[in-house]
């Protein structure tokens, strides 16, 4: 079995969701990493064109690709270039009879799906798809992108007001999120300074996006992104089922909410029923001196 | 300008699924229909290039079974132009590829400037076909977009990414998949509803399109509710203070996450 990784970076590293990647490549078969270069933006379709060129040459059996917004652009476009099956945002992956066979999450993550395709296949990959192995991973091998081309050209780079450093939400081990029982953006400091002790991602509701208190890349659920981190702390959610769609398969959830019908509340591992407002300054306190102690 | 949206019909966002007994689909039975949230985002980016440009037309296209023409009505209520229904034998076990050929062979037809799809139907959650599209016809294409304006010769187009926004430019035709962005879509006026009543919805046939409809397509070997979880400790009626030492103590020596 041929497994080619199509590895992303960020800041000059393999991104976490690429390293889970390449370990499940190494369990899968022979495993060969690749990085696209360019010499200035390239779009998703000079990308699909470069590895499509090197795909036909190489004949891999199976490409895995993490499932980044990037990531599934590209995958998409490849797969569809190749005429290859493709399988989007896989949570499990293993090979059965020359068929890929994946577990993926579908209906906004209302049902869980065991899904499969015929190889050669183009599949990304949701972190959490492997452990990272310990060895390092192999030196990706370079594909070289022409500029874009093809009727598609890069102007500009735009820069918004974003959550700075943060790791991205998708593959964040934990992730902190703020609903309305916040009662406004100028009480974020409190879901941040809870984020911050912890090192987690940012996410919110949709009625916190929607009315404008956060930005819209931190909307967690239906519309939005789904997260299964190790740990998610909801505040002030009351849980409408497409927000529990978006983060229900977390590993450990911790609802606070003062209304103890709250439906985030029943499905909680650790339910607190408590205001807010006093509980998360001392939890975040609390917290400060756990992570101190490590 | 004249734009063409691709729409598909999804059970509603608020309607909980049902596995069917099977396992292979979900229970059609008590399920609202609607247009896939992020195809409605399209739409109404499509709708507010029209408001600006007068002249603009806007179709819209759905290859589907036949409960999908009301999707296609409520498009038209919103303010889309007119509407076509791709619908045949096995539509709704279509593949994307597939999907993405059949509608290619309809773009041909109606030649539009630029092709809107949501970023990924909100049933299968795959975000393929707009890419599928856009090779078969052999477009470019430019995926979670928030914004299009016309410019010199071309169009302008801003692609949603870490930390900002990519700006492209296409010099001629193209596929855009389209991303939620700030302003929610429009609900359809009375004098749009009456209007789209009144409209015909041309249907055409799957088979008779011509449209390589082979090719790999993905099984789904068995659906199951997302593991239910149990209920949790409920920490309530206690000193804040002492109650976030607990949580903190116990997420650390019981969960095992810090």
């Amino acid at each position: 079995m041929k497994v080619w990784v199509i590895a992303e970076l960020k800041e000059g590293e393999l991104r976490r969701v690429s390293l889970e990647a390449v370990a499940k490549a190494t369990e899968l078969g022979d495993a060969d990493v690749l990085e696209l270069h360019s010499d200035e933006r390239a779009s998703a379709l000079a990308g699909a064109t470069a590895l499509a060129e090197r795909a036909r040459a190489g004949a891999p059996d199976l490409i895995l690709v993490g499932a980044t917004p990037a990531g599934r652009d590209l995958a998409a476009r490849l797969a569809a270039k190749l005429g290859w099956t493709y399988l989007s945002e896989c949570a499990e992956l293993r090979i059965e009879d020359g068929q890929a066979v994946a577990v993926r999450s579908m209906y906004a993550g209302k049902v869980r799906a065991t899904v499969s395709g015929t190889l050669p296949a183009v599949v990304s990959v949701r972190a959490g798809i492997a452990q990272v192995a310990d060895a390092a991973p192999p030196r990706p091998g370079s594909v070289q992108v022409a500029p874009s081309g093809e009727g598609l050209e890069f102007v500009r780079f735009e820069e918004t007001k974003t959550t700075g450093t943060r790791v991205p939400l998708g593959e964040a081990r934990v992730v902190v999120s703020g609903g309305r029982g916040l009662k406004g953006p100028e009480n974020w400091k409190l879901v941040q300074d809870l984020a911050d002790v912890l090192g987690a991602a940012l996410g919110a509701s949709r009625a916190v996006t929607d009315a404008g208190w956060r930005p819209n890349e931190e909307q967690v659920g239906q519309t939005g992104k789904t997260v299964t981190p190790d740990l998610y702390i909801a505040l002030g959610i009351s849980g409408a089922i497409q927000h529990l769609a978006g983060m229900s398969s977390s590993k450990v959830i911790v609802a606070v909410n003062k209304d103890p019908d709250a439906d985030l509340l029943k499905i909680a591992d650790y339910a607190v029923v408590a205001d807010l407002f006093e509980f998360v300054p001392a939890f975040t306190e609390e917290l400060r001196k756990v992570v101190a102690r490590d | 300008m004249k734009l063409l949206v691709c729409v598909k019909q999804v059970p509603d966002s608020t309607v909980r699924v049902k596995v069917a007994g099977d396992q292979k689909a979900i229970v059609p039975e008590g399920v609202t229909w609607a247009i896939s949230p992020y195809d409605e985002y399209a739409i109404e980016l499509a709708l507010e290039h029209k408001d600006a440009n007068p002249g603009t037309t806007v179709g819209v296209i759905t290859v589907g079974p036949p409960r999908a023409r009301d999707a296609l009505r409520q498009a038209l209520a919103m303010g889309c132009d007119d509407a076509t229904l791709v619908t045949g034998a096995d539509v709704e076990t279509l593949g994307g590829l597939a999907t993405a050929r059949a509608l290619a062979k309809v773009v041909d037809e109606v030649t539009p400037d630029l092709v809107l799809c949501g970023k990924q139907a909100s049933d299968d959650d795959q975000g393929f076909v707009g890419q599928a599209l856009a090779e078969t016809l052999g477009w470019p294409h430019v995926a979670i977009v928030t914004k299009f304006v016309a410019s010199d010769g071309g169009t302008e187009i801003w692609k949603e990414v870490e930390g900002g926004h990519e700006v492209w430019k296409a010099s001629g035709p193209a596929v855009l998949t389209v991303q939620k962005s700030q302003k929610d879509p429009r609900y359809p006026s009375l004098p749009g509803i009456m209007k789209a009543k009144k409209k015909e919805i041309p249907e055409k046939d799957l088979a008779s399109l011509g449209a390589d409809l082979g090719g790999p397509s993905v099984e789904i070997r068995a659906m199951e509710p997302p593991p239910a979880r149990k209920a949790g400790r409920v920490m309530k009626d206690g000193d804040p203070k002492a109650l976030a030492a607990e949580l903190a103590k116990l997420l650390r020596d019981e969960a095992r996450v810090l």
